[in-house]
C-alpha cells in the first residue's frame, strides 16, 4: 500500500497542486472540478503514485437468474462450479455523493467557506468520475434533503449536476438521521456513497444514519470538511461567539476555552472515525486550505484499498480455486 | 488646593466609563459566528470578571482626560487666606446686654448666660463691633465698642470673655427697660455712630424674670435699625418664693411690735407651704401660699430689746430672697408750737385739722403743743419746737420770743385768720405798718402758684399742680409794701397774694391769708392740704424720719447729717460704716452711703452711737417665673427672631464670592482644559496608531 500523503507531503507536493485560495476564486464550479482533475492528472503522471487501476473484477456464485452470458466458463471449467464473472461495464460506479449544506458548512476562515469547499470536492469527484464513465448522482441536505440528483452517466447530466451543486440551500442545522435515511430509501442499487460533510452533529445521530447505508450494501466514503480554525480555535480576544446554526450566542474567552475545546472536537472525531472503522466505512478528514487533488488522491486511495480487499476477499473466500 | 463648584469633580466618575468599555467594548460590540457551539462551554463568571483591560495607556489616557476636564469643571484654585472684604454694609454692631440681677444666682444661670455671651463673641468677624452691657438696677459698661474696635480683631473675643469672666451676678433687682433703653443709646453714642454698620443687635441675655421692671419700655422711641434678640436663659430648677419686711403696723408701737411682711412665691413655684421664723427663734410660723400669688403675713414677734434680726421662709427653694433683714427704726419725736386758743376736738378751727395731717408713724410722732405752762407763755418750750403755727394775735412777749426764735433759723406759719393779726405780722417781719384788709368780695380760688419753690416743687407735675379746685371764701388782703424782701408763693384770683415767704433773721415766716377752717375755705378738705403740711414742716428743717429699711443698691443717708447742728467742737467729721460682711469703710459726715451691693445689716457709727439699717434684696426679684414671650413685642420693643441663620447664609455667599474671584484670578482651569486637549490629541493618535495595527494584522493574518 503506498504511504498515505501526510500534510509534510502536502507541502512538497503544493507546488504542484493548485492552490485552494486560488481555485475558490473561480466562480465555475466545473471549471474548478476540471482544473483539479486535469492537474490531478497531470501531477499524477509526475507523481510516485503508480499502479493505480480502476479496473477490478469480481467473481459472483451464479444463482438461479442470473444472465448466463456472463458466466465464467473457464473458471467453470477448472472449477466446476458456476461464477459470473463480471464484466466492466457490469462494475462500473454507481456514486452518490452527499453533500452537507446546513448552516454550518458556511463557515470560513481562509477566506471561502467548508460548504465552497465541498461543492468543490463533490464536482471534483463528479468531474473525475464522470470521466470514468462512472454514474454520479448528488444528494444535497441540510435537515433534510434538499437536491437529489439519481446517478446517471448521460451527457448532459455533469452539467445538471454542476447546477444542483451551485443552488445554495437556505439550509439550517446538521441533521444526519433524516437525509441518510432518505438516501437509503432512494438509492436501491448498491453503489458509492461519499458524503461530504463537517460532521458537526451529535454522535449517536451518525451511527445508526451510516449503519443504515452500509447495511444497504454501499461503499461509503467520508470526508470530514473542517475550517482549519475549527480545529486550532485561533481565537485569542474575548468575544461573543455565535453559533451559525441555531444562533445562540456564547461569551468566550478563547484562550481559557481553547484546550478543553480542541479535547472535545479531538474526542468527537474520535469517535467518528472508530464508527467508520467498525462500519467499514473510509474517512477522511480535511481541512478546507488542503489541496483538493489531495482530496481526490484520498478517494483514490480509498477506492484501490476498497478494491484489493474485494480481490483479496475474492481470491480467498469467493474465487474458486484452481 | 480648593475647588469652586467641587460637585462637579463628580464627573470624574465618568471614567468607569472607559474602563468598562476597555473591558466589555468588544464583546458588547463584535460577535464571532462560528459553525458550532457543540464543544464549547461558556467561559466561567470567575473568569470573566478577570478580563484584562485592553490598552491601559490609551485608557489612562482617556480617563486623565476625563478627569482633568471634571477638575477643570470644579474650578480650581489655590486656597490663600480669604479676607473676606471689611464692607460696611455687613458689619454689625452688637451690644451684649447681660443681666447681673440677684435672681441670675440661682444655680447654673450664670454659666449659661456666659456661655451664650461666648458663643456670640466666638461668632463676631473682624468688621463687627462688640460692646458688653451688664444690668441690674443700672446698666454699666462692661467694653465699650471703643476699646473692643482698639484690640486687635484676634485677641477681641479672648479679652472680652476676661472682662466677662470678672463679672458675677449680684443682689440687686432687675431694671430691664432701663437696661434696654440704655443699651439702645449705646449704639447711637457718637463714637458708634460715626462707623457704619448694616446691622446694629442688642442681644438680650437674661432669665427675663417677670419681676424685672419694664418701666420705659412703653412708647420708647427706639434708634432706626436697632433690633433685639433675646437670649433666655432656664434653670434648671424652676420655682422661688421671697419675702419683703413691709412696716410697722401703726399704733401703739412699743406695744404691738409687730411686723408685717409680705411674702410672694413665683408662678412656676411647685411649693406652697413656707414657715416664717426670726434667725434662732424656735417657734417658726406656718404659711400657706399657692404658686403665683403674694400675701402679707404678720411676722412672728420680734424681739423688743433687739434691733436687728433676720427673717428667714423655710420651705422654698432656698435659692434667694429667702431672708428678709429687720433693723428695729427709732422714730423721731417732732414738736410743733401752736399759738391759738384752739380746741382740738373743735371742727371748726384751724387745729383740729392740722393735727390730723400728723398721724403717728414708727419714724416719726408730731406733737402738736402750746408753749404754754398753765396758761403761761413758756419761751423754754418753744425752743425745741421744730414749726410753729400762729393762729392768733400774739401779746409782744410773745410776739419778741417768737422773733428770736425765728432769728435762730426756725420756720412759722402764720395764718391771718382776723385783719387784726397786722401788728403781729408787722412786729414778726420787721415791718413798719402791715395793712391787712378783711376781703368780703365773694370766693376766691388760687391763681398762681410759685411750684420752683421748695414747698410747691413736689406738686410741679402737671397731675399734682391744680390748685384751682380750692375754694377760699374768706381771705384777707395784706399789700405788701413795695421793696419788701417778701417772696409771693400763690396769689389769688383777684390779686392779692394768698402764701408769702418773709425772711425773719436765719428763719423764715410763711404768711397765709387765709384759713384752712371750713369757715375759710375748703382747704382742709382739700388733698393738697396734707403733703403741702408735711411739706412745710420738712423744708422748715425739722428732722427727717429715718428711714431704716433699704433695698440693695440703695443710698442710706449718712446718720451724720442729723448732728449737723450739733456744737463744732462736738462734731465728727467721719461716718464709720460697717457691711454686713465686716468691712469697714469712713465717710463724710454728710455723704451717704452707696455701696449697699449686699443684702444684710449695715451699721453707721457716729459720734459714738450707732444705727442699724436693714439692706434686703427686693421682692420683684423673687418673682422669677419668665414674662411671656410677647411682654416685650407688646412694649415696643423691636425684637428680632434668631438672625443668624440669615448671617451665616450672608457670610457663605460673601466667602463664595470672594472664592471666585480668587478662582478667577488663578484661573486654573484653563491650564486643565489645555492639558485635557494634550491629553485628547495623545488620545487620538495612539487609538489610530494602534487601529492601524490591528488592521495591519488582519491584513497580514
Amino acid at each position: 500500500m503506498p504511504a498515505l500523503p501526510s500534510n509534510s507531503s502536502s507541502s512538497r507536493l503544493g507546488e504542484t497542486f493548485v492552490d485552494p485560495k486560488a481555485l475558490m476564486a473561480i466562480r465555475n464550479l466545473e471549471l474548478r472540478a476540471r482544473l483539479v482533475v486535469e492537474g490531478f492528472w497531470t501531477g499524477l503522471h509526475r507523481s510516485p503514485y503508480h499502479g493505480f487501476s480502476v479496473e477490478f473484477t469480481e467473481y459472483r456464485q451464479y444463482s438461479p437468474g442470473d444472465d448466463t452470458r456472463y458466466l465464467d466458463w473457464r473458471l467453470f471449467a477448472r472449477s466446476d462450479r458456476y461464477y459470473l464473472k463480471k464484466f466492466e461495464d457490469e462494475t462500473n460506479l454507481r456514486c452518490h455523493l452527499l453533500v452537507d449544506q446546513s448552516r454550518s458548512m458556511d463557515y470560513g476562515s481562509v477566506g471561502y467557506a467548508k460548504a465552497d469547499y465541498a461543492r468543490t470536492l463533490a464536482a471534483t469527484l463528479a468531474w473525475f468520475l464522470n470521466g470514468q464513465g462512472d454514474a454520479v448522482g448528488l444528494f444535497t441536505f441540510d435537515g433534510q434533503v434538499r437536491e437529489f440528483l439519481p446517478a446517471r452517466h448521460r451527457h448532459g447530466h455533469l452539467r445538471q449536476l454542476m447546477l444542483a451543486l451551485e443552488k445554495r440551500a437556505a439550509g439550517r442545522e446538521t441533521n444526519l438521521i433524516a437525509p441518510l435515511r432518505r438516501v437509503s430509501e432512494l438509492v436501491r442499487k448498491r453503489g458509492l456513497v461519499v458524503l461530504i460533510s463537517d460532521l458537526l452533529a451529535p454522535i449517536d445521530q451518525l451511527e445508526p444514519s451510516l449503519g443504515r447505508l452500509t447495511a444497504a450494501g454501499h461503499e461509503v466514503i467520508v470526508f470530514q470538511t473542517l475550517d482549519p480554525n475549527e480545529l486550532a480555535f485561533n481565537f485569542h480576544q474575548a468575544v461573543l461567539f455565535q453559533d451559525i446554526e441555531s444562533e445562540r450566542d456564547l461569551y468566550l474567552e478563547p484562550d481559557a476555552v481553547r484546550e478543553d475545546y480542541q479535547k472535545r472536537l479531538s474526542a468527537h472525531g474520535e469517535a467518528v472515525e472508530r464508527i467508520c472503522r467498525q462500519l467499514g466505512i473510509s474517512f477522511h478528514r480535511i481541512t478546507t486550505d488542503r489541496p483538493l487533488e489531495m482530496a481526490l488522491s484520498d478517494f483514490l486511495r480509498s477506492r484501490s484499498r476498497r478494491g484489493k480487499s474485494i480481490r483479496r476477499r475474492g481470491q480467498s473466500s469467493a474465487a474458486p480455486k484452481t | 488646593m480648593n475647588f469652586l463648584a467641587p460637585w462637579f469633580l463628580l464627573g470624574g466618575l465618568a471614567i468607569a466609563g472607559p474602563i468598562l468599555f476597555h473591558l466589555i467594548r468588544r464583546a458588547a460590540r463584535e460577535r464571532v459566528p462560528f459553525s458550532s457551539l457543540m464543544f464549547l462551554r461558556p467561559t466561567p463568571p470567575r473568569m470573566t470578571r478577570r478580563r484584562k483591560l485592553e490598552h491601559p495607556f490609551l485608557l489612562f489616557l482617556r480617563c486623565l482626560a476625563l478627569l482633568l476636564l471634571a477638575t477643570a469643571f470644579a474650578r480650581p484654585f489655590f486656597t490663600r487666606d480669604i479676607a473676606l472684604p471689611t464692607d460696611p454694609a455687613e458689619a454689625r454692631q452688637v451690644v451684649l446686654l447681660i443681666d447681673t440681677s440677684a435672681s441670675m444666682r440661682r444655680e447654673g444661670l450664670w454659666n449659661k448666660a456666659r456661655a451664650v455671651a461666648d458663643s456670640y463673641l466666638e461668632k463676631a468677624t473682624p468688621a463687627d463691633q462688640f460692646a458688653i452691657m451688664t444690668f441690674d438696677r443700672q446698666p454699666r459698661t462692661l467694653m465699650s465698642f471703643a476699646e473692643w474696635s482698639s484690640w486687635s480683631a484676634d485677641q477681641r473675643a479672648g479679652l472680652a470673655r476676661q472682662r466677662l469672666a470678672a463679672v458675677n451676678p449680684g443682689w440687686m433687682n432687675t431694671q430691664l427697660g432701663l437696661a434696654l433703653t440704655s443699651a439702645g443709646e449705646q449704639m447711637m453714642t457718637d463714637a458708634v455712630a460715626a462707623k457704619p454698620a448694616a446691622r446694629r443687635e442688642v442681644i438680650l441675655i437674661s432669665d427675663l424674670q417677670e419681676g424685672a421692671k419694664l418701666d420705659g419700655l412703653q412708647g420708647h422711641d427706639w434708634p432706626v435699625g436697632v433690633k433685639v434678640t433675646v437670649e433666655r436663659v432656664d434653670p434648671p430648677r424652676k420655682g422661688n418664693a421671697g419675702l419683703e419686711i413691709v412696716s410697722r403696723t401703726g399704733g401703739n408701737i412699743e406695744a404691738e411690735n409687730a411686723i408685717r411682711v409680705r411674702v410672694a412665691n413665683s408662678r412656676d413655684s411647685s411649693r406652697e407651704k413656707f414657715q416664717l421664723a426670726w434667725d434662732g427663734d424656735a417657734a417658726p410660723m406656718d404659711i400657706y401660699l399657692p404658686p403665683g400669688q403674694s400675701r402679707t403675713f404678720m411676722a412672728p414677734k420680734f424681739g423688743a430689746a433687739k434691733t436687728s434680726g433676720e427673717l428667714h421662709l423655710r420651705g422654698g427653694e432656698k435659692t434667694f430672697g429667702d431672708v428678709s433683714y429687720y433693723a428695729a427704726p427709732e422714730t423721731e419725736r417732732t414738736t410743733v408750737a401752736w399759738f391759738g386758743a384752739e380746741s382740738v376736738n373743735d371742727p371748726e378751727k384751724l387745729r383740729y385739722y392740722f393735727e390730723r395731717v400728723f398721724p403717728e408713724t414708727g419714724q416719726r410722732r408730731v406733737l402738736v403743743s402750746r408753749p404754754y405752762t398753765n396758761e403761761a407763755f413758756s419761751a423754754a418750750l418753744l425752743a425745741p419746737a421744730a414749726f410753729a403755727v400762729i393762729a392768733d394775735k400774739l401779746t409782744p412777749e410773745e410776739t419778741t420770743s417768737v422773733r428770736d426764735w425765728l432769728d435762730g433759723g426756725k420756720s412759722a406759719l402764720m395764718v391771718l385768720t382776723d385783719s387784726r393779726m397786722a401788728s403781729t405780722l408787722s412786729a414778726l417781719a420787721g415791718l413798719t405798718d402791715a395793712q391787712v384788709t378783711e376781703e368780703t368780695g365773694g370766693y376766691a380760688l388760687l391763681a398762681d402758684v410759685d411750684f420752683a419753690h421748695p414747698l410747691f416743687a413736689p406738686f410741679a407735675e402737671p397731675r399734682f399742680s391744680d390748685f384751682t379746685q380750692i375754694h377760699f371764701w374768706k381771705h384777707r388782703r395784706w399789700e405788701i409794701p413795695a421793696g419788701s424782701a417778701a417772696r409771693v408763693l400763690a396769689t389769688f384770683d383777684d390779686g392779692s397774694p394768698a402764701l408769702v415767704q418773709l425772711t425773719v433773721g436765719k428763719g423764715n415766716l410763711l404768711v397765709l391769708t387765709s384759713g384752712w377752717n371750713p369757715g375759710d375755705s375748703q382747704f382742709a378738705l382739700s388733698s393738697k392740704f396734707p403733703p403741702l403740711m408735711q411739706r412745710m414742716l420738712d423744708w422748715s428743717g425739722a428732722e427727717m424720719p429715718v428711714r431704716f429699711q433699704f433695698l440693695t443698691g440703695d443710698e442710706i443717708p449718712s446718720p451724720g447729717s442729723l448732728e449737723a447742728d450739733s456744737p463744732p467742737g462736738q462734731r465728727r467729721s467721719q461716718v464709720e460704716w460697717q457691711k454686713p460682711d465686716g468691712k469697714k469703710i469712713s465717710l463724710a459726715a454728710n455723704a451717704p452711703f452707696t455701696e449697699t451691693d449686699v443684702p444684710g445689716i449695715y451699721s453707721a457709727t457716729f459720734d459714738g452711737k450707732e444705727r442699724r439699717f436693714a439692706v434686703n434684696v427686693p421682692l420683684d426679684e423673687s418673682r422669677t417665673a419668665p414674662i411671656a414671650p410677647d411682654e416685650l413685642a407688646r412694649l415696643g420693643v423691636p425684637l428680632q427672631i434668631t438672625s443668624d441663620v440669615s448671617v451665616a447664609e450672608k457670610r457663605r455667599v460673601q466667602r463664595h464670592l470672594a472664592q471666585a474671584e480668587l478662582e478667577n484670578r488663578q484661573k486654573l482651569w484653563r491650564w486643565l482644559i489645555a492639558g485635557v486637549l494634550a491629553v485628547t490629541l495623545g488620545e487620538i493618535a495612539l487609538g489610530g496608531w494602534l487601529a492601524r495595527r490591528v488592521r495591519t494584522a488582519e491584513v497580514v493574518a
